[in-house]
C-alpha cells in the first residue's frame, strides 16, 4: 500500500498539472495568462517562455501574433505543449542553460509558476542570464506564488493554503512553493520593476520588469 | 528538540522527501585537484555522504543537486535526478572555477536517470559512475583510476538496512491500518495498541528474515512468517499465558493476516526485488532484457551501471551479454545509458521500473529527447570501447570522444 502511495507521489502528468494549478489558484492563473498575452505581448515580438508546461500560455501568445520559443525539462509537458500550441517552437532545455540561446534575442521572457520550482541559486543564475538574453528595454514577465507582504495576510494565506495544497497534492500530485524575495532578486539582476499586481490575498503576483542593462 | 524530532522522522519517514538546500559543500579541505562528487538533496543522504568522506579522510567537493528532497535512486527513477539536474548543479555551483580538472563522480544508482553521454555533450565534463555505496568511495578513488570492483557495483541489503526498512515498513503500514485498528477496538478492548506492537514486531521480522523465509518474496514469505510466528505464539499462549482457546485462535489468525499483508509490501521496501504492486500496474510479469549482438559495441557501460550484475562483458568478443536475468530489477539504467540502444526489453514504454516503485516518467525517452534537440537526427554516439579496440582508428566507427573511455570494471 505505502508503495502505491509513493508511486502516486512521483507520478506527474500534464493534464493533472493543469488541473492542480487551477485548483491551487482558484482559476486565477488562467486569468493571469490571458492578461499576459493581451497586455504584455505585442504581435511580432520574440518571446522566450521558461517552463512552458502544457503550452497553454504559448498558445495564447502565438494567437496574439508573437514568435514563441518554449523550454521545459519534462518530455511529457513538451509533448502536450506541441499539440496545444502548434505554432510555437519547443525545445528540451533546463532554465540554467538558456545562455546557449544567444544574446539580445528576445523582447519578452515569460515564466508562469516555473521560477518557484527553481532552487535559489538556479533562480539567480536564470535572472542574470535573462538580462543578457533580452533586448534593451525588453521585459521579463513573471507570474508566481509569493509570500504576502502583510503579516495577517501571511497567516490567513497559510491557513487556507495548507489544506488546499494537501488536497491538491492528493488529487493531482502537484504543488507549488512561494518565490521568496523575488523583487530584490529581480532588481539585483539588473531589472526595474514596472508593474506589480497581486492576486488572491497577495499570494499570487504578476511582475513585469524592464531590462536596464546595456549589452 | 527539533533535531531529535527530525532524526526520528528521518528514521521512520524515509519514504517522504526531506530536502536540504542544494549547492556546493566541502568534505575536508578540498583543493583544485580534489574529486567532485554529485549527490541528491535528501537531507539524510547528504549528511551520510559528508560523514563517510570525512571519516575516510577524503577531501572532496560535494555537489548537492536539486532532486526535490528525494533519495538518489527514487529521484533518478522518478525523473527528479536526471541529466538536466546535473547540468543545473554544475552551472549554478560555480565548481568549474574551483577545480582544474573536469571529471565528476555520479552515484551509480543515478544511472537510472542520468545519461552520461548526453551529460558530457552538454557540459564538457567527463562523468564517471562511482560505487553504489559511499563507503566504498575510498577504494574507488585509489590510484586515481576511478574504478570500482564488481562487488561494489551491486546493491546489497545488509542486516542493519533490513532492520531500518522493517521499522519503516511497519510505520507506513500503520498509516493505513490505524483506523481499522481503532474501529476493531470497539469490540476487542486494547486491540489497537497490541496490534501496533505486533505490526512493528512482524514488520521488522519480515524484513530482517526476508532472505531466509521460505517462498517467493511477497505474500508467500509474509505468510510463512505468519505461520512461524503464530506457532510460537500458540505455544506461549497455552503454556506461559494460559489464554482461552478461542482467543488464541483469533490472535493466531490476526498474526497470519498482518504478516501476510506486511509480506506483500516487503519487496517494495527492499532494494533486491520488484514490488508486487508494480506488476499489477505494468502488467509485465517477467522482466526481459537482452543484448542485441549486432548493435553492441562492447563499451561495458551496462556492466557498470547495473546494480544487480545482470551483464557480463566478454572481452574476446567485445560484446556484452546477459548472465543473470533472474536478478534484473528492471531499473532501466542499462537502457538509459547504452550508447547504441542495444538492449532489448519488455519494460512498458514510459513506465520506469525502479525496484521500489513504479513511476510514470520520461526517463526512457532520453534518446528521443536527444534526437529532437539535434533536429530529428539521433546523433551518432561513438563507441566508448572503440578506442580500446582500435575500431575508431581503423575508421570503422566514427569516434567523437576519442580520449574518453568510461571507467571499466576490474
Amino acid at each position: 500500500m505505502s508503495t502505491l502511495v509513493y508511486m502516486r507521489m512521483l507520478e506527474q502528468t500534464p493534464t493533472k498539472y493543469d488541473r492542480g494549478m487551477r485548483i491551487l489558484t482558484f482559476g486565477c492563473i488562467d486569468r493571469i495568462k490571458r492578461e499576459i498575452a493581451s497586455t504584455w505581448i505585442e504581435p511580432g515580438q520574440d518571446v522566450l517562455e521558461i517552463g512552458c508546461g502544457t503550452g497553454s500560455l504559448a498558445a495564447l501568445m502565438t494567437r496574439r501574433g508573437a514568435r514563441v520559443l518554449g523550454i521545459d525539462i519534462s518530455e511529457n509537458m513538451l509533448a502536450a505543449a506541441r499539440s496545444n500550441a502548434p505554432d510555437a517552437e519547443f525545445i528540451h532545455m533546463t532554465a540554467t542553460e538558456i545562455n546557449k540561446l544567444g544574446e539580445d534575442r528576445f523582447d519578452r521572457i515569460v515564466a508562469t509558476l516555473s521560477f518557484s520550482e527553481l532552487s535559489e541559486d538556479e533562480l539567480d543564475l536564470v535572472l542574470r542570464v535573462s538580462s543578457v538574453l533580452l533586448k534593451r528595454r525588453g521585459k521579463l514577465v513573471v507570474a508566481d506564488e509569493v509570500p504576502p507582504s502583510r503579516w495577517w495576510r501571511r497567516v490567513l494565506a497559510r491557513l487556507v493554503r495548507w489544506p488546499l495544497a494537501s488536497l491538491t497534492f492528493l488529487l493531482t500530485q502537484n504543488t507549488t512553493r512561494a518565490l521568496k524575495m523575488y523583487d530584490i532578486r529581480v532588481e539585483r539582476a539588473g531589472f526595474r520593476i514596472v508593474h506589480h499586481k497581486v492576486h488572491l490575498l497577495g499570494t499570487l503576483a504578476l511582475i513585469v520588469a524592464e531590462n536596464t542593462n546595456d549589452s | 528538540m527539533f533535531d531529535l524530532l527530525k532524526d526520528f522522522w528521518l528514521l521512520f519517514g524515509r519514504l517522504f522527501p526531506f530536502p536540504t538546500r542544494p549547492g556546493l559543500r566541502k568534505a575536508g579541505n578540498p583543493d583544485r585537484s580534489s574529486p567532485v562528487l554529485v549527490t541528491c538533496n535528501f537531507e539524510l543522504t547528504v549528511r551520510k555522504v559528508i560523514q563517510a568522506l570525512e571519516r575516510d579522510h577524503i577531501d572532496a567537493w560535494v555537489l548537492v543537486a536539486p532532486t526535490k528532497g528525494i533519495n538518489v535512486w527514487c529521484a533518478a527513477g522518478g525523473g527528479h535526478f536526471t541529466t538536466d539536474t546535473v547540468v543545473s548543479i554544475l552551472k549554478t555551483s560555480g565548481i568549474e572555477n574551483l577545480v582544474d580538472h573536469r571529471r565528476i563522480i555520479l552515484p551509480q544508482l543515478s544511472a537510472v536517470g542520468v545519461n552520461i553521454w548526453a551529460l558530457k555533450d552538454r557540459t564538457g565534463w567527463t562523468p564517471h559512475f562511482g560505487p553504489v555505496d559511499i563507503n566504498h568511495l575510498a577504494a574507488y578513488l585509489t590510484g586515481g583510476e576511478y574504478r570500482a570492483e564488481r562487488r561494489h557495483r551491486r546493491v546489497e541489503f545488509p542486516l542493519k538496512e533490513r532492520f531500518i526498512m522493517g521499522t519503516n515498513l511497519a510505520f507506513n503500514s500503520l498509516v493505513f491500518l490505524i483506523v481499522p485498528f481503532l474501529v476493531a477496538s470497539i469490540w476487542v478492548t486494547g486491540l489497537w495498541w497490541k496490534s501496533i506492537a505486533l505490526l512493528f514486531l512482524l514488520g521488522v521480522l519480515n524484513s530482517v528474515l526476508v532472505l531466509w523465509l521460505p517462498g517467493n518474496p511477497g505474500v508467500r514469505k509474509g505468510f510463512s512468517l505468519g505461520l512461524l510466528a503464530s506457532a510460537v505464539f500458540v505455544v506461549m499462549a497455552q503454556t506461559a499465558w494460559t489464554m482461552e482457546p478461542a482467543a488464541t485462535l483469533g490472535w493466531t489468525g490476526w498474526i497470519v493476516l498482518l504478516s501476510t499483508y506486511l509480506g506483500y509490501d516487503m519487496p517494495s521496501w527492499s532494494p533486491l526485488w520488484r514490488a508486487d504492486v508494480k506488476e499489477l500496474v505494468t502488467g509485465v510479469k517477467h522482466t526481459h532484457v537482452e543484448v542485441v549482438p549486432e548493435r553492441c559495441i562492447g563499451c561495458g557501460l551496462c556492466t557498470i551501471v547495473c546494480p544487480a550484475s545482470v551483464f557480463e562483458l566478454n572481452p574476446e568478443m567485445k560484446i556484452s551479454r546477459v548472465v543473470h536475468l533472474e536478478a534484473c530489477q528492471a531499473c532501466g539504467a542499462c537502457i538509459e545509458n547504452c550508447p547504441k540502444e542495444a538492449i532489448d526489453n519488455n519494460f512498458r514504454a514510459g513506465v520506469c521500473s525502479c525496484p521500489t516503485c513504479t513511476v510514470i516518467n520520461s526517463v526512457k525517452s532520453h534518446k528521443r529527447k536527444d534526437a529532437e534537440r539535434n533536429g530529428g537526427e539521433t546523433e551518432p554516439v561513438a563507441a566508448a570501447g572503440c578506442c580500446e579496440s582500435g575500431d575508431c582508428e581503423s575508421g570503422e566507427i566514427e569516434c567523437s570522444q576519442h580520449q574518453w573511455i568510461p571507467d571499466n570494471v576490474i
